[in-house]
């Protein structure tokens, strides 16, 4: 009753090790081209840490290769040299086997082996980028529709779509967004971090070439998100204290000068709503949402000091809000990023009083 | 040789399973509001394919606009529009209805020797939910479609024209419809396999459905919860995202992705199923790892779980949490390799037959390796924050949601058509248009990985002159691609009109669909077959017994003493 089956030889095929050996062989000389390559996503670095990443890049397009061309070179060398004989009878059967223990032991483990060193060499990476320091100058990157606006320790005015750095000044800019979503992409410095409204990220960056490099909106913000472009422009230490100067920039940093007897509590409780409310509740310090509850700032005897270490006065609270905070206990956009005039400051500053006095 | 394998039922069991239903008999019955898995199936599968030419269209306008620098068609406004409309319509209205809608009610009852899903009624109501919500979705464009890309993200989205709420809606209706699917396959593969069927005897496109099914009834919970607080906050102003008054865009961004990562699986892995099926059929030789394919499909299933906030590396999570969505996402890979050379050790020694569907299979192996590797290069972090939001991740999804999933759906289209229609396709037409597909598809999506790494961000309807050249290759690829989909459908038409009989087995195919009629008869199985092997060895005798020669089965019974052979 059962059909006669013709089965077919059961050897690796034809040159399988020839095929094999070309395979090593591309992906090796693949490899040098791709470890050796200057630009491996062709595009050029103006600073860190743009070359940790693009050595991660080389590495993981070294593997990558590998694995491609093996698939791609195997499945076409079966598809070929085991296709069915044209005058084959319709019968025929291909080497009927089942599984091979150890085969799928080892394309198990190999790939098991490597995802573990590239999540290393990831992971690696990625703490060097949290380690790095920054500081030499901050800066606050706002978005907003359709722009970029920059905001320097010592200048009174943003600087819109340029953000000018100093060369081989470690930089940390604290990203945030006026309206709805931004990305803030410095393609040359292969950074990117989205600018969310009620939210600073931060992104460290040493520029190491002098020249203009893009920013770039790489998230979806309105019709004119094609359009979201700005520029850096790294400078030398005497250009760059040039254009500061001639931007208006003065020493020191301060919230004095705020007229704070002429605030009005209404008004302020108006901004609390809009620009304060998305972080603090109006309750007790422990109703925290992302900071603290300021309902009875003023009166607690349980926390007598500001968060950076001041007095609970309302110069030191003006400050603070002019100022914005950042540290460990977390971080407070500045009265610029969220777009706080010295007289709003002092609106708020009355109605947190009222509010303590209750 | 007849001896029943332990766990078969015979006696009683039986005859409560021979009990047939009556055909129903007035038109609207039998083709409009039918409760046959069979027909339901084909509903589906006419309706995704409106869906899935509508979308194509609107890839093509997305393509003619970025042929120039400053944008050829449309305004960006209406840019925006298509290219969110093609992204929602492509993977809730196109992808998941016709892997698990269309294929999944069509093939998975044949294939189990069941007569109907569990509850055909639910399946009913699945399937009227699906055109309805589309039509809603559809029109979005009478008043203003949502303009935020599928993702929506707050607060543009809140920002956004009222089609958006539309857009809601039919999200969340798609959503209740694919629960329901996802609840009605599980029943019904756990409950009504044929006797002797234990779980690693079943076919391995059974298995994807099974491990998807957990997926859609799961994750697409938090969809909706999502969608609901989207619609809410938009109509009646309950701040859950607008940081302004307290809420979280952040909030929006995990729930859409505790779902969309998941269903990114939803919409792969009953390809991989197709795709187990197709390879040894026409490489005539047992599925290589039944277990290792099977399981990892479980794995992975599971996994996708952990994974979705690798969508979020750049959004301003907590520092430290990055680490282990990326470490888990990495390990996907494991799994999924196993598949992939699983799959090549099957095509090893076997005496294949290119047919159209095989041809699939094999592109599909290498177009999904390609976007299985970029995916590589997006899970780990430092990179990501590069490659994020650009052109990379267009490319990326494309490869695994195009290359991956509609190639798999290609490969089953032409694979069960002649069990679906009765009548063979043009095969030289069949393999010009896969080569159409594949060249198309590559030559668009290639180049779009290096713009994207040049600096090229997605959602853009202008970009920077120096990179027109790239584009313009890939719009014109993608002409390639759409001519080559056209093909196919003037391929089905001609088979209706031209097409030779198929006749029940014409791949020589060893799963039960194969072994009665082409298309199958009402009832699907006269008596339900007794099982006694498993589904892939075509060295061994027919796996089954008890099939009725009545029903034009390929061997009257009993038929577990010859083998199946190609007739065509």
């Amino acid at each position: 009753m059962a059909q006669r089956l013709v089965k077919p030889k059961t050897n690796l095929g034809p040159g399988f090790w020839p095929v094999t050996a070309f395979i090593v062989v591309l992906s090796l000389v693949m490899a040098y081209f791709i470890e050796t390559s200057a630009e491996p996503i062709g595009l050029k670095a103006a600073g860190d840490p743009a070359g940790s990443i693009d050595a991660l890049f080389r590495f993981l397009g070294v593997v990558a290769a590998a694995i491609f061309n093996a698939v791609v070179i195997y499945t076409v060398y079966f598809g070929i040299v085991f296709r069915m004989p044209k005058n084959a009878p319709p019968n025929t059967i291909g080497v009927q086997i089942h599984d091979a223990p150890v085969l799928e032991f080892w394309w198990t483990a190999i790939p098991t082996i490597l995802v573990v060193i590239l999540a290393i060499y990831s992971t690696k990476i990625w703490v060097d980028l949290q380690n790095t320091q920054g500081d030499v100058l901050t800066v606050e990157a706002i978005g907003y529709q359709f722009g970029f606006a920059f905001r320097y320790p010592k200048l009174k005015e943003p600087v819109v779509n340029e953000l000018h750095l100093q060369l081989n000044e470690p930089t940390t800019i604290h990203i945030t967004s006026r309206d709805v979503l931004h990305g803030f992409w410095l393609p040359e410095f292969r950074q990117k971090a989205d600018m969310v409204p009620g939210l600073v990220n931060t992104i460290r960056i040493t520029p190491n070439a002098v020249g203009e490099f893009r920013i770039i909106c790489s998230e979806f913000c309105g019709a004119a998100h094609g359009r979201m472009i700005g520029k850096v422009v790294v400078q030398n230490q005497q250009d760059f204290a040039r254009w500061f100067s001639k931007q208006g920039g003065t020493q020191g940093r301060t919230g004095g000068g705020i007229a704070i007897s002429a605030g009005k509590a209404d008004a302020g409780q108006k901004l609390f709503g809009e620009k304060c409310s998305a972080c603090h509740s109006v309750g007790a310090f422990e109703q925290k949402q992302v900071g603290p509850g300021l309902g009875k700032l003023f009166n607690d005897p349980a926390h007598p000091k500001l968060v950076n270490g001041t007095d609970v006065t309302p110069q030191d609270v003006a400050r603070l809000i002019h100022d914005g905070f950042q540290g460990d206990m977390g971080v407070m956009p500045s009265a610029q990023v969220n777009a706080l005039s010295n007289a709003d400051i002092a609106n708020l500053v009355a109605y947190l009083a009222g509010l303590s006095k209750k | 040789m007849a001896t029943l394998a332990p766990g078969v039922q015979t006696g009683p069991y039986h005859a409560v399973l021979d009990h047939i239903h009556p055909e129903p008999t007035s038109f609207i019955r039998k083709y409009i509001f039918s409760i046959d898995h069979k027909i339901i199936g084909i509903q589906y599968m006419i309706t995704g394919a409106v869906f899935f030419i509508i979308s194509g269209l609107l890839a093509e306008i997305i393509r003619t606009q970025l042929l120039t620098p400053n944008g050829l068609l449309v305004r960006p406004d209406t840019y925006n529009s298509i290219y969110s409309m093609h992204g929602s319509s492509m993977v809730w209205f196109v992808v998941i209805p016709l892997l698990t809608g269309a294929f999944g009610n069509f093939v998975m009852p044949l294939q189990i020797g069941a007569r109907d899903v569990a509850f055909p009624w639910l399946n009913l109501v699945a399937f009227w939910i699906f055109p309805v919500a589309g039509v809603i979705l559809f029109s979005s464009f009478l008043v203003g479609a949502p303009d935020a890309g599928w993702t929506e993200y707050p607060p543009i989205s809140l920002m956004g024209p009222p089609g958006t709420n539309l857009w809601c809606i039919a999200v969340f209706m798609i959503g209740i419809s694919s629960t329901m699917t996802g609840i009605n396959f599980l029943v019904t593969i756990l409950k009504m396999r044929a006797p002797g069927m234990t779980l690693t005897r079943m076919p391995l496109f059974v298995w994807a459905q099974f491990a998807t099914t957990p997926l859609s009834f799961i994750a697409t919970t938090a969809l909706g919860g999502a969608l609901a607080a989207l619609f809410i906050e938009r109509v009646f102003g309950v701040p859950f995202y607008d940081p302004k008054r307290g809420g979280s865009p952040l909030l929006w961004q995990h729930m859409f992705w505790f779902y969309s990562h998941p269903a990114v699986y939803i919409m792969i892995i009953p390809g991989f199923g197709i795709i187990s099926e197709v390879l040894p059929t026409f490489a005539r030789k047992p599925i290589f790892g039944y277990k290792m394919i099977a399981f990892s499909s479980v794995a992975i299933a599971l996994l996708s779980f952990s994974v979705w906030a690798h969508h979020m590396f750049t959004s301003g999570m907590v520092p430290w949490l990055q680490l282990p969505f990326m470490i888990i996402t990495m390990l996907i890979a494991i799994p999924t390799g196993v598949k992939i050379f699983s799959w090549m050790a099957t095509l090893w020694g076997g005496a294949i037959r290119w047919k159209t569907p095989a041809l699939y299979a094999a592109g599909f192996i290498i177009t999904f390796t390609y976007g299985g590797l970029t995916g590589f290069f997006l899970a780990a972090v430092p990179l990501d924050y590069h490659e994020h939001g650009t052109y990379f991740v267009v490319a990326h999804l494309h490869y695994v949601l195009y290359g991956g999933s509609i190639m798999s759906l290609f490969a089953g289209a032409y694979y069960w058509w002649p069990k679906m229609s009765g009548r063979m396709y043009n095969e030289t037409l069949g393999r010009i248009q896969f080569w159409m597909v594949f060249i198309g598809f590559n030559c668009t999506f290639t180049p779009l990985h290096w713009l994207g790494l040049l600096g090229m961000p997605r959602r853009v309807p202008n970009y920077d002159p120096s990179y027109q050249f790239w584009n313009v290759f890939a719009s014109v690829s993608s002409y390639v691609m759409a001519l080559g989909t056209l093909l196919f459908f003037y391929i089905l038409v001609d088979s209706f009109r031209n097409g030779k009989k198929a006749g029940p087995n014409p791949w020589g195919a060893r799963t039960l669909e194969w072994m009665i009629a082409s298309p199958p008869p009402y009832y699907n199985f006269k008596k339900i077959p007794a099982v006694l092997a498993a589904p892939y060895d075509f060295g061994n005798p027919l796996p089954y017994i008890g099939l009725d020669a009545a029903d034009g089965a390929v061997e009257a019974t009993p038929t577990h003493s010859s083998h199946p052979v190609p007739t065509h």
